[in-house]
């Protein structure tokens, strides 16, 4: 479900609670009001009992008519009160209390009524008028009575009802905050995992399972931009490779150029000593033509090979022979520049885990840069070692050239950078650097102005390599 | 025709083996080296008549050995042989008294009629 709905969602619950417990509230408050009111029904009741007893009271001490007939005028008042509040009083204590008061009432008017007609004051009478003049008064006491306690109870019921919905809803608002951080944090760090290892050049790893919400979208908006990242620096490592090419081809048109020679010079000789020459000798000139052209085959493949865009594949591999290879490369580029190559290659190196052709590319690029930085000839040292505590292999290429200046050194990896006026694209070392990062090894550079340059590069070993792959390092 | 002596310079071995069996079969008395070091070593013991070198070479370039010959006997022609059809190292090779410069794939015609007229 997509963050913004399940906002969307949370709120409205919360919003539903809230509205549920207000009109919870607002009912209880009603509830409160109407037996409220009914307690000042049955107080203002209680006043006119009393009223009337203490008229009784009076009447059996002084005899005086006149006060049962107040009586009596009270109780028709009281009666017509009753009916009045009537609905207030069915609401607040149900209506057999009602009735019941009424016919308490009607008793006492009756007692009333037969006094003013008998006009009698005896003890009988007198009893007869305090037993229901008492039951009304206490009748009308315990109602009170209850509905006060109605109040209170329905008050207490209220504020215990809302205490608990309130903190139903600020757990549940808590909970569901908690929960949407939670969210966006866990998409935020893969996000940001994501990117540090897309700018690390690792364009592989895209979050295969995004969540289907806006995080997923942005997730898999990345991803997708890994893919043409990873596309562009295809095209740009074919692209610096085809750019070697251009220097290596002209040391190839030496490498193609003796070879047809030679076939040209053993063509010519064969003619003119044709006659002088037995079988044997025939087919050994013919052997002769076919070697040279099975040279020239040699080198285009190789050249072919280095062109040819490849899917990289990391294989283990001797890094003496990927140098040898290389170097075969740019043997006739060294030779025309004048260069003398020196190999010093320890021996029994562990393998690597190196993509070959790749590989290639990196170290003949910076056999070419040092070439172009020996315009006068020089010298070029390869060299091989293995690091053993680090289980690293380590490779330098040092040449005697002019060297780079120190303000350059820092920007030498960066894309587009060239100290090259005329030619470079400025791709080479850039493109070479994410070359070697990928192999899980580092390549720094170090130079001194009028003395030369050393690249060295370091690898892991293809056991060290595995223990990179599966984590433990 | 006299004997004259050839020393033929090539890092190729089959371009010594062929060459020398065709100016062997004009008649001239022909040594073939593949190192620079090995000719220079050579020259200083005997004078040739013309020096057929190729100019690129690991070690001892065709140039030096131009410049030790004319150095050592002023009168021996020498042809430089490339593969490098490059102006400037042709003007170069010209300007210290080359006789003759060959591009490859070299006709050995040609080059018999260059040797040819150097010689006679």
């Amino acid at each position: 479900m997509k963050i913004g709905k399940k906002i969307y969602l949370a709120t409205f619950v919360n919003l539903g609670l809230i509205i549920v417990i207000s009109t919870f509230a607002i009912y209880s408050f009603n509830q409160i009001s109407t037996k409220f009111r009914f307690t000042v029904i049955a107080d203002k009741l209680n006043a006119s009992f009393l009223e009337m007893r203490l008229l009784e009271k009076n009447y059996f001490l002084y005899g005086d008519k006149e006060e049962l007939l107040e009586i009596r005028k009270k109780a028709q008042e009281t009666d017509v009160t009753l009916n009045n509040m009537r609905a207030e009083i069915l609401k607040a204590v149900g209506k057999d209390k009602f009735l019941q008061i009424k016919e308490f009432l009607h008793d006492y008017y009756k007692l009333v009524s037969l006094g003013i007609a008998s006009n009698k004051r005896d003890i009988q009478t007198r009893t007869k008028f305090r037993q229901a003049g008492h039951k009304l008064e206490r009748f009308s006491e315990d109602i009170t009575d209850l509905g006060r306690q109605h109040v209170l109870e329905i008050i207490d019921k209220t504020s215990r009802v809302m205490g608990h919905s309130l903190w139903i809803v600020i757990i549940f608002a808590f909970l569901f905050s908690l929960f949407i951080v939670r969210t966006i944090r866990q998409s935020l760090h893969r996000i940001v995992d994501l990117t540090k290892s897309i700018s690390k050049g690792n364009y592989q790893k895209i979050d295969t399972a995004p969540p289907a919400n806006e995080m997923g979208a942005v997730i898999i908006a990345i991803n997708s931009m890994a893919e043409e990242l990873s596309k562009r620096e295809q095209a740009i490592v074919q692209s610096r490779r085809l750019a070697s090419i251009g220097v290596l081809v002209a040391g190839v048109a030496h490498e193609l150029n003796n070879p047809l020679n030679n076939i040209a010079i053993i063509a010519q000789t064969y003619s003119e000593v044709y006659d002088q020459l037995d079988k044997a000798q025939r087919i050994g000139f013919m052997g002769q033509i076919e070697e040279q052209t099975e040279r020239l085959q040699k080198t285009i493949k190789n050249l072919l090979d280095f062109s040819k865009p490849k899917d990289p594949q990391l294989m283990e591999r001797d890094i003496n022979e990927v140098f040898q290879h290389s170097l075969e490369l740019v043997q006739n580029v060294l030779t025309v520049a004048n260069i003398k190559s020196r190999l010093l290659l320890e021996d029994n190196l562990p393998d690597i885990y190196v993509d070959e052709h790749q590989f290639q590319q990196v170290l003949v690029n910076i056999m070419i840069n040092a070439t172009q930085s020996m315009k006068a000839g020089g010298e070029l040292t390869v060299r091989t070692n293995f690091i053993k505590d680090k289980d690293e292999v380590e490779i330098s290429i040092t040449d005697s050239g002019n060297g780079i200046a120190p303000e350059f050194l820092d920007h030498i990896f960066d894309p587009f950078f060239s100290t090259k006026e005329d030619s470079g694209t400025g791709l080479g070392l850039w493109v070479s650097y994410g070359i070697v990062t990928k192999h899980k090894g580092r390549i720094k550079v170090n130079s001194t102005v009028g003395q030369g340059t050393t690249f060295s590069i370091t690898l892991p070993t293809s056991k060290k390599f595995k223990e990179y792959a599966n984590g433990q390092l | 025709m006299a004997n004259y002596s050839i020393l033929i310079l090539d890092d190729e071995k089959i371009v010594c083996d062929m060459m020398k069996l065709s100016l062997e079969q004009e008649g001239y008395e022909v040594e073939s080296f593949l190192t620079g070091d090995a000719a220079l070593k050579r020259l200083k013991e005997k004078k040739f008549d013309m020096v057929v070198t190729d100019l690129k070479m690991k070690g001892i370039d065709g140039l030096e050995v131009l410049r030790t010959v004319k150095q050592l006997y002023p009168q021996t022609s020498v042809i430089m042989i490339t593969a490098f059809a490059n102006l400037d190292v042709a003007i170069e090779a010209l300007r210290e008294d080359v006789h003759d410069f060959f591009p490859k794939p070299i006709k050995i015609k040609d080059l018999k009629e260059s040797i040819r007229k150097a010689l006679h």
